[in-house]
């Protein structure tokens, strides 16, 4: 029973919950300044998500005539469960271990490919036509990246498992746990590859250009959620807000989730590898490349980053 | 209770600006994309931002005269915008239909089509004097929230 | 890589986002703004109504004089007026910041009016204009100005024939 009020409270409280909507909305209001700043512009508060989404909660919403109703009102609230309940399977080191039944790699990757179904499934019940181009871009560009992104966890698995005298391990806290002795993967040369790999995954699974094509785009009049507006708008933006912090955080735990051994220590760390890999990886990048084609960006996944997944899991079974 | 009207205060801090184009030269649009692109009129100090669909908009920028091909998409177009809203009216065609007052494709002023809260002219308006425009337009959108 | 350098270069530099609305602006000071008009310069020719693209200037006879009127929410301030009066009683400020609310449409109106007066000479009731100077050879000077101001046309005309040229 313990064990079921300590997984609710890492859902709701820590990490998931409000500690990480406050994360997600930090970290994208840093984001969108120091872009400001990189562009030599003065850019908004570092509180701009927040006040976004309070005034979000101001306005009406508005439901389609040719839209589906509950299927439009209650999409976006399974994204952002889903996604609050992935932020409690991820691993903070020396701060935070998910509950051994449920902090599964494949539980994580599961709960992953739920806020591209959400965005999928609203975009086509909005009935509109703009809605429908951006269920298909989503829907072509997922199963561009979600192929890798299997192949990545299969290869981090199996090498912990090998490592560990098994098979395949699929537990985080093993995977955590099995880098602090033997080093973290970012610096062994057999995962490389995997890493490689993951930088190409992240930006697609993110939303961020150049792979930003089925949501928010000029083109297509921000695709799926088109339709939306008000307090349900506001679900999706903090399922966003979320979903980086989990993505973050699966990126760290999977590849160098090093750090003192002390709660504060690990905590400021984890923190700052968040800042410091969100400012490079998402920010930097951002601004520097302009939106792919959905051809081209699905192409583009057939070719190096799935390549690169298809070599680690090669190399590290070999190996 | 007394948290109400806070909520009320940051909500205020982030207005989205939607523009339609209702059947303008294009001069006012290159304008109003200035102020948003260019690091030299940063408009996303005042907490704004370009939506791109109307359902997200908060203050609508409305340039060109309403010409007569155009008219029933702006108004409908206008009515997906969910209140409250303000609409700003950039540059004079939309005011009064500018140099082209005296077309037969015209239909300005738009405010006997549509309710404009704040006119910027200009032809087209300096990016400053849009922003300036945008700033009142905030005023208002405060008082109706 | 050359984004790279260009990011230092703005991060070094700082932001070049101008002060306005939260400071002064810059304005240039030859900037095509609000126009002006002089109502002691004018001459009455009205040349900037029939050059005016938009319409925005009429003037009217009223029992008072000459109204001016430019409607500054049709005025396109593309400076043609100013570009065509002999006597630059029409001239374009730097003046830009003009945002008002839609109330006060009708009230961005610049007004001017040329006044009536009763002929030195003859009495009759003639529009107080600059008088047209260009061909009078040598200039006028001041008091002779005032004479000529202060009569009709018709007087005007007979005051520039029967004008004495100093030797």
């Amino acid at each position: 029973m313990s064990n079921q009020i300590a997984i609710l409270l890492a859902v709701l409280l820590f990490p998931g919950g409000v500690f990480a909507l406050a994360l997600g909305l930090a970290l994208k209001g840093v984001d969108r300044r120091v872009a400001a700043r990189l562009q030599s512009r003065v850019g908004p508060p570092l509180m701009q998500p927040f006040f976004d989404i309070v005034k979000l909660g101001f306005k009406r919403t508005m439901v389609p005539a040719a839209a589906n109703e509950t299927v439009f009102l209650y999409t976006p609230l399974i994204g952002v469960v889903s996604m609050l309940i992935a932020a409690a399977l991820v691993p903070i080191t020396s701060v935070y271990a998910p509950d051994a039944a449920i902090g599964n790699l494949l539980v994580l990757l599961y709960l992953l490919m739920i806020p591209g179904i959400v965005l999928m499934i609203a975009g086509s019940a909005s009935g509109s036509p703009y809605g429908a181009i951006g269920f298909s871009r989503e829907m072509a560009l997922m199963i561009a990246y979600e192929g890798p992104l299997v192949l990545i966890a299969a290869a981090v698995a199996i090498r912990t498992g090998m490592g560990m005298g098994g098979w395949a391990t699929f537990s985080l806290n093993d995977i955590v746990a099995y880098q602090q002795t033997h080093g973290a993967f970012l610096f062994d040369p057999v995962m490389w590859p995997a890493v490689a790999a993951f930088c190409f995954f992240y930006p697609a699974n993110l939303g961020i250009v150049p792979f930003d094509i089925p949501e928010a785009e000029t083109e297509v009049l921000e695709g799926p959620i088109i339709e939306y507006s008000g307090p349900v708008l506001a679900l999706f933006k903090l399922m966003s807000a979320v979903k980086k912090v989990v993505v973050l955080g699966l990126g760290i735990a999977l590849f160098f989730p090093l750090a003192p051994a002390n709660l504060v220590g690990g905590l400021l760390v984890w923190l700052i590898k968040m800042a410091v890999l969100m400012l490079i990886g998402i920010t930097v990048v951002r601004l520097s490349t302009g939106r792919m084609r959905i051809d081209q960006a699905f192409v583009f996944f057939l070719k190096w980053p799935l390549l690169l997944a298809v070599a680690s899991l090669a190399v590290v079974v070999v190996v | 209770m007394g948290l109400i009207p806070d909520f009320k205060k940051i909500a205020t801090r982030s207005p989205w600006l939607y523009r339609i184009n209702a059947g303008s030269c294009n001069g006012c649009d290159v304008e109003m994309a200035t102020t948003a692109l260019i690091p030299r009129y940063d408009v996303e100090r005042l907490g704004c931002q370009y939506c791109g669909s109307p359902k997200h908009a908060d203050i609508v920028l409305i340039s060109g005269p309403l010409t007569v091909r155009v008219k029933d998409a702006v108004l409908r177009m206008f009515d997906e915008i969910p209140e409250p809203k303000v609409t700003v009216a950039v540059g004079v065609c939309p005011i009064s239909g500018g140099i082209f007052r005296e077309s037969y494709a015209v239909l300005a002023p738009i405010d006997q089509y549509i309710p404009i809260d704040v006119n910027v002219p200009g032809c087209p308006p300096r990016p400053q004097a849009i922003i300036a425009g945008v700033a009142k337009a905030i005023e208002i959108w405060r008082e109706r929230l | 890589m050359n984004f790279l350098t260009i990011f230092a270069r703005n991060l070094r530099q700082g932001p070049q986002t101008e002060a306005f609305p939260l400071g002064p602006a810059f304005t240039p000071e030859r900037l095509r703004g609000r126009i002006e008009f002089n109502a002691d310069h004018c001459e009455g020719c009205r040349i900037c109504e029939r050059v005016c693209p938009a319409n925005a200037i009429r003037f009217a006879k009223t029992p008072d004089g000459m109204t001016f009127d430019c409607w500054h929410n049709t005025c396109v301030f593309c400076g043609n007026c100013e570009f065509y009066c002999p006597t630059d009683a029409i001239h374009q400020t730097n003046d830009w910041d003009l945002s008002h609310v839609n109330a006060d449409k009708f009230e961005m109106v610049e007004h001017g009016l040329i006044p009536n007066q009763k002929c030195a000479e003859c009495g009759a009731t003639a529009l107080n204009t600059a008088p047209v100077l260009k061909n009078a050879k040598p200039p006028l000077s001041d008091a002779e100005y005032a004479e000529l101001r202060a009569r009709c046309p018709k007087c005007r005309a007979k005051y520039l024939k029967n004008r004495k040229v100093p030797a």
